[in-house]
C-alpha cells in the first residue's frame, strides 16, 4: 500500500505547477488549463484522504467537483469565445473592461 | 488493492491478451478484403480479383504498398504530434476490447503435465482480459480518447482540410458520445451491474412471448430496449466515424479529412485503427444488446466444448455486425453536417433519455 | 512492489506533462499534455482503490472537457498566438513565488498532513456504494449540481450564441 503522504506530495506539486501557470502566463486558455490542473490536484488530495479515513465523503466531493468543473469549462470557454469576438485575442491583458 | 497473482493466473492472462490482440489485428486484413469485395458486390462490379483466389491476398498487397510508400512529414506540420497522432488513434481501439467478455467461463480440471501439477485444485477460466466491476465505464473512458487521434492528426498536419476534419470530429464525437452512453445506461439499469460479464449473463436464457414462443432474452429483443438498441447502433456508427457519419474524413468535401497529409505506414495505422474501432464497437453492441456469447435456445455447458461454442457464437455475431457496417457504408450517403448535429442533440439524445425512463418504468412494474 | 513502480512512473508523467502545459507556448500541445497528465491522475485513483473515479476522470476530463478546450483552441485558431514577454520582473516573481509555495507545501504536507494513528480501514468505492451515498446523504447537493449545470448551459449559450453576437 502506497503511503498517503506520497499522493499528497504529488498533489501539492501539481497544485503549485497550476499556480505557476496562472501567475506567469497571459494566454487565457493556458491559464484556464492551469486552473483545471489545480482542481485535479485538489481532487487527488480528497481521494487520498478518503482512502486514509476509509469513508466516501472525499469521493463524493470529487464527484461534485467534476460536475462543477464541467460547468465551469462550458461557461469559461464561452467567455473566451466572446472575448475573442470582441478583441481578436485571448490575452488576459486585453480583458480589462468589466463590461463589453 | 491486492495483487495476489500466482503463476497460473499470469500465464492465463498473457494467453488471453495474446489471443485477443492477434484476433483483433487479423480482423484488419479480413475486413479490408470484405469492404472491397462487399462494395463491389453492392455496386455490381467485380472488385479486386487478381491477387489470390477471389482477391483474398489483396490486403497483403495493400500492406506491401503501404510499407513501400514514401513517409512524408509536410513542411509546417508539428513534427511530434504529427508522428504520434496515429498511435493516439490506435491505442483506444486496441485496449477497449480488454473488458469485453468473449466466451462462457469454464472450469479447468487439475491435471498432471510433465511431472508438474497444473491448475491446482482446478480453476475457472473467465474469457475476458480484465473483469472489473466498472467495465462499461472503462469502455466509455477509453472510447472517449479515440477522438484525440483524429484531432491531433488534423491539427498537426497544418492543412485546412485536415483541420476542418478535426474540428468536425471533435464536435461530432462529443455529441454522439452522450447518446451512446445514455443508450447503454438503459442496459445497465436492466442488468443492475456495470460489469459486462453480468450484462451477458442477464441476457442468457429465454423469455416467452405471449407465454408460448421462447425468445432469447437478448436486450435487443426486449421491448423496453428497442429504442436504446437503435440509438446505440447509430451512435456507434458516429463514434467510429463510418458512413453515414464520416465527417472527419468526408472525401467529397475535405479531400481525405484528418488524414489528408498522411502517407505510408502512418496512414496504414489510421486505417487499422478504424477497422479495430469498428470491431470493438461491434463487440460492444453484441455484448450489450445481442446476448454476447449466448447461443439462442441452447444452454452452454461449463466445459471446454461450451466455451468453444460460445466463442464461435460471439465471433459469428461480431462478424455479422461488421458486415452490417460495410453494408451501410456502401448503401447510405453521407448526411449534411448540420443535420448530423441536429440529429445527435435533438433526436438521439432525447430518445436515449426516453428509453431510460421506459426501462425504469419496466423495472418498477417488474416486467424486466 | 509493482504498485510503487506504477506510482512513480505515473507521478513522473503527471508532473512532466503538467510542466509542459504551463511552459509550452502552443496551447494545442498544452491541451494534449494536460490530457496525458489527467490520464496519469486517473491511474492514481486506481492505485487509491477508486476505479470508478478513475473511469469518471477519463470520461469527464479527458473525454469531454479537454475535447472542448481543443475545439475552442482550433476554432479560434489560437495555436500561433505570440505571447510577448512584457513584464519580465513580474514573471520572475511569479516563478519564484510558486516555487517557494511548492517547496513549503510539500514540506508541510509530508511532515504534518497525515495522522499515523489511524488503523487501515476497508474502503469501498463501488458504483453501488457511491450511488447509495449520492441519493441519500448527498441528494440535495446532487439536485443543486443539476441546476448549476442547467445554468451553465444557459450561460454558455448566452455568451457565445448568435444572440450575443447580434446584441453586440
Amino acid at each position: 500500500m502506497i503511503p498517503t503522504e506520497w499522493f499528497l506530495v504529488l498533489s501539492a506539486i501539481l497544485f503549485a505547477i497550476g499556480v505557476c501557470g496562472v501567475l506567469t502566463r497571459r494566454n487565457g486558455i493556458t491559464i484556464f488549463m492551469s486552473i483545471e490542473l489545480m482542481i485535479n490536484a485538489v481532487n487527488l488530495t480528497f481521494v487520498a484522504y478518503a482512502r486514509l479515513f476509509g469513508d466516501l465523503h472525499g469521493v463524493m466531493f470529487v464527484f461534485f467537483i467534476m460536475a462543477i468543473a464541467a460547468a465551469e469549462a462550458a461557461v469559461g470557454l464561452a467567455i473566451f469565445i466572446s472575448l475573442f469576438h470582441h478583441r481578436a485575442s485571448i490575452d488576459v491583458d486585453e480583458a480589462n473592461l468589466m463590461h463589453w | 488493492m491486492s495483487y495476489a497473482f500466482d503463476t497460473t493466473d499470469i500465464v492465463l492472462s498473457v494467453v488471453k491478451i495474446a489471443v485477443v490482440l492477434l484476433a483483433l489485428l487479423n480482423v484488419v486484413p479480413i475486413m479490408v478484403w470484405v469492404e472491397r469485395r462487399g462494395s463491389a458486390l453492392i455496386q455490381d462490379r467485380p472488385g479486386p480479383n487478381r491477387v489470390g483466389p477471389f482477391g483474398l491476398l489483396q490486403s497483403f498487397a495493400d500492406a506491401l504498398k503501404f510499407i513501400l510508400k514514401e513517409d512524408i512529414i509536410p513542411a509546417g506540420a508539428h513534427k511530434w504530434i504529427y508522428t504520434l497522432a496515429p498511435t493516439f488513434g490506435l491505442l483506444p481501439a486496441l485496449t477497449t476490447i480488454a473488458v469485453v467478455p468473449w466466451g462462457r467461463k469454464f472450469f479447468i480440471e487439475e491435471r498432471e503435465f510433465l511431472g508438474r501439477t497444473l491448475f491446482e485444485g482446478g480453476r475457472w477460466f473467465e474469457p475476458v482480459i480484465v473483469n472489473v466491476n466498472v467495465g462499461i465505464l472503462i469502455v466509455f473512458a477509453l472510447a472517449s480518447l479515440g477522438v484525440y487521434g483524429i484531432v491531433a492528426a488534423g491539427w498537426a498536419s497544418n492543412n485546412k482540410y485536415s483541420m476542418f476534419g478535426a474540428i468536425r470530429a471533435s464536435a461530432q464525437m462529443i455529441s454522439y458520445e452522450l447518446a451512446l452512453t445514455l443508450a447503454a445506461v438503459s442496459v445497465l439499469l436492466a442488468a443492475g451491474s456495470l460489469r459486462l460479464t453480468d450484462v451477458v449473463w442477464q441476457q442468457s436464457g429465454t423469455f416467452r412471448l405471449f407465454d408460448t414462443i421462447p425468445i432469447p432474452a437478448w436486450n435487443a429483443f426486449s421491448p423496453a430496449m428497442w429504442i436504446a438498441f437503435v440509438v446505440f447502433v447509430v451512435a456507434g456508427f458516429a463514434e467510429t466515424n463510418r458512413l453515414p457519419f464520416d465527417f472527419a474524413e468526408a472525401e467529397a468535401e475535405l479531400v481525405a479529412g484528418y488524414h489528408t497529409e498522411y502517407s505510408s505506414m502512418k496512414f496504414a495505422l489510421f486505417f487499422m485503427a478504424e477497422y479495430m474501432a469498428m470491431t470493438t464497437m461491434s463487440a460492444l453492441i453484441v455484448t450489450l444488446f445481442l446476448g454476447g456469447w449466448d447461443i439462442p435456445w441452447y444452454n452452454e455447458p461449463p466445459t471446454f466444448l461450451g466455451f468453444i461454442l460460445s466463442v464461435a457464437a460471439f465471433v459469428a455475431k461480431v462478424a455479422l455486425l461488421l458486415f452490417v457496417f460495410v453494408w451501410v457504408r456502401w448503401t447510405i450517403p453521407r448526411l449534411k453536417y448540420d443535420i448530423l448535429m441536429r440529429l445527435g442533440w435533438k433526436v438521439f439524445l432525447p430518445l436515449a433519455f426516453l428509453n431510460i425512463v421506459i426501462v425504469a418504468a419496466f423495472i418498477a412494474m417488474r416486467w424486466l | 512492489m509493482l504498485e510503487f513502480i506504477v506510482f512513480f512512473f505515473f507521478a513522473a508523467v503527471a508532473i512532466v506533462f503538467a510542466l509542459v502545459v504551463i511552459l509550452h507556448r502552443n496551447p494545442v500541445v498544452g491541451a494534449l499534455s494536460l490530457v496525458a497528465s489527467f490520464f496519469a491522475l486517473a491511474v492514481m485513483y486506481v492505485l487509491l482503490d477508486a476505479p470508478f473515479l478513475a473511469a469518471l476522470q477519463v470520461i469527464v476530463y479527458a473525454g469531454a472537457i479537454m475535447v472542448l478546450f481543443l475545439f475552442v483552441i482550433m476554432l479560434l485558431n489560437l495555436q500561433h498566438v505570440a505571447e510577448p514577454n512584457t513584464r519580465p520582473v513580474q514573471q520572475f516573481l511569479g516563478y519564484f513565488a510558486s516555487a517557494t509555495f511548492a517547496a513549503g507545501l510539500v514540506y508541510y504536507v509530508s511532515k504534518y498532513a497525515v495522522l499515523h494513528a489511524l488503523p487501515p480501514t476497508r474502503f469501498s468505492t463501488s458504483a453501488q456504494a457511491i450511488g447509495e451515498r449520492l441519493f441519500e446523504a448527498y441528494i440535495f447537493p446532487f439536485e443543486m449540481v443539476s441546476i448549476l449545470l442547467l445554468a451553465a448551459i444557459v450561460g454558455a449559450l448566452m455568451l457565445s450564441g448568435k444572440a450575443a453576437v447580434a446584441i453586440r
